[in-house]
């Protein structure tokens, strides 16, 4: 059978139509495997297949020299144990804040892989860390402690001192972890007395650190329970050298679909400020988001 | 319970801790009118709901409060919350690792269990995720009171409307 130039155009006509069919039918397929996922799983996606993506920074800012410290656990063991991520921001002023800040790192890089479920004792590790450190030092340093465990579709965290560990779900930026300052306990004194908290936040001593990593049995905060994570969050631990540089309120202008990229706009939005008295800054960001394999 | 940035404080929470622990929270904002009169019948009321059942106590409470719009009874017992929310009181648990408001009715609760009780106004300020994250972290109801003021704090100095929120850990033996 021969085909003349005249069949042409119904030949291509069915090979459109085919096509067009061949799309739709994708679509169908796609629009309905979505729909049955979404019912299965109550109207929420199965997030039980997370992966996370991750990326930091840590810059030395207008400082002399760098007191941040940073630790990320192993990425090839996720699956395993999960992920361990830490900031500890040396404090300033004080001899000693960097060296204990990277002891801090890597003490936590011994206690790796640690129990996703024995918070309370990996907190009695930390503490009895910090006391150590107190007997070395005798106060002449001190760091923050900002840590996160994820594994799955839960995360731990853990903290001491006034570094952030910042959830950001549908764009909306929330610090976790309750700030271990003096005005914490200025606002709870004004609240117990009726007043208003306006005279808490002038105080000049209102951001001391009531407890730090350095400090004798400092209270370490940890969850007591693990928070659920789902697609779509970001997680964000940093020195407080971020969030005085960037306003929470402005994180939404930086966060990209990447962790990648969502850090390098961090860092390149606290460099832009050009503050003169920038502190060290440092970030870890995850990203969540769900496994399609 | 805090008066804000208003002249007196005027919600209002009852409470009866016996077997089971009864509260009633009020959320009276400025246009609600609630008298000394009605106060001291839910007051009462509340003191002496121990032998009633929940129903019992709603539909004798209901009457006084039929004026107000936004109002919740409370009551716990080991194993179960049993709530009814009219308005702009809202509760909350804490369960797998997120914040779940809860349905009128009963719910069973497990040791450990984190529950809040607050009027919308103490919300306002908040987010779901804070309320979470200040649950799992608190050793005690007082202390997670006491984060999720300071996050009030933090936007508004205290400087609104009353502020009443009722925070709650169900621990076996105590």
């Amino acid at each position: 059978m021969e085909t003349s130039f005249a069949d042409l155009p119904t030949l291509q006509s069915s090979v459109f139509a085919a096509l067009v069919l061949f799309v739709v039918t994708t679509i169908a397929f796609i629009w309905l495997a979505v729909l049955y996922v979404n019912k299965k799983s109550n109207g929420r996606p199965d997030d039980s297949e997370l992966y996370i993506d991750c990326a930091y920074f840590c810059e030395i800012g207008k400082r002399p020299s760098q007191q941040d410290s940073v630790f990320i656990s192993n990425l090839a063991d996720y699956r395993k144990y999960g992920i361990t991520a830490l900031v500890a921001d040396g404090m300033g002023g004080m001899e000693y804040g960097g060296e204990i800040s990277e002891k801090i790192a890597d003490f936590v890089k011994d206690m790796c892989p640690m129990s996703f479920f024995a918070t309370e004792q990996n907190a009695d590790e930390l503490r009895r860390f910090s006391n150590k450190l107190y007997d070395e030092y005798k106060l002449s340093g001190g760091s923050t402690l900002a840590m996160v465990h994820i594994t799955g579709s839960f995360m731990n965290y853990y903290s001491v001192g006034d570094s952030d560990i910042i959830l950001i779900r549908n764009g909306i930026p929330t610090i976790l972890n309750p700030r271990q300052n003096y005005m914490a306990l200025l606002i709870k004194s004004l609240c117990r007395n009726n007043k208003q908290t306006v005279t808490a936040y002038s105080n000049p001593k209102a951001r001391s650190l009531i407890d730090f990593m350095g400090n004798r049995n400092p209270r370490v905060i940890y969850t007591k329970k693990p928070i659920r994570i789902f697609d779509g969050d970001k997680i964000i631990v940093s020195s407080d050298g971020l969030t005085d540089a960037v306003a929470l309120r402005n994180f939404h202008h930086y966060l990209k679909d990447s962790a990648s990229s969502t850090a390098l706009e961090l860092k390149r939005a606290v460099a832009a400020r050009k503050r003169p008295k920038q502190d060290n800054y440092t970030g870890i960001v995850f990203t969540i988001k769900r496994s399609f394999m | 319970m805090h008066k804000g940035g208003q002249e007196e404080y005027r919600d209002n929470v009852f409470v009866n801790y016996s077997s089971a622990l009864t509260l009633a929270i009020l959320y009276l904002p400025n246009e609600a009118e609630f008298s000394v009169a009605d106060e001291a019948s839910v007051s009462a009321l509340v003191q002496g709901s121990s032998k009633l059942r929940f129903r019992d106590l709603s539909e004798s409470i209901y009457p006084i409060l039929t004026n107000l719009k936004n109002y919740m009874l409370i009551r716990i017992d080991d194993k179960h919350i049993e709530i009814e929310r009219h308005g702009k009181v809202y509760a909350y648990i804490v369960q797998n690792g997120e914040l779940k408001m809860l349905p009128n009715g009963m719910t069973s609760l497990e040791d450990e269990d984190r529950v809040i009780c607050c009027t919308g106004e103490f919300l306002k300020c908040l987010n779901e995720i804070a309320i979470l994250s200040d649950a799992v972290v608190s050793e005690s109801a007082e202390e997670w009171m006491d984060n999720l003021v300071c996050r009030i704090s933090d936007k508004n100095r205290l400087s609104e409307g009353n502020l009443t929120a009722v925070t709650m850990i169900v621990r076996s033996g105590d």
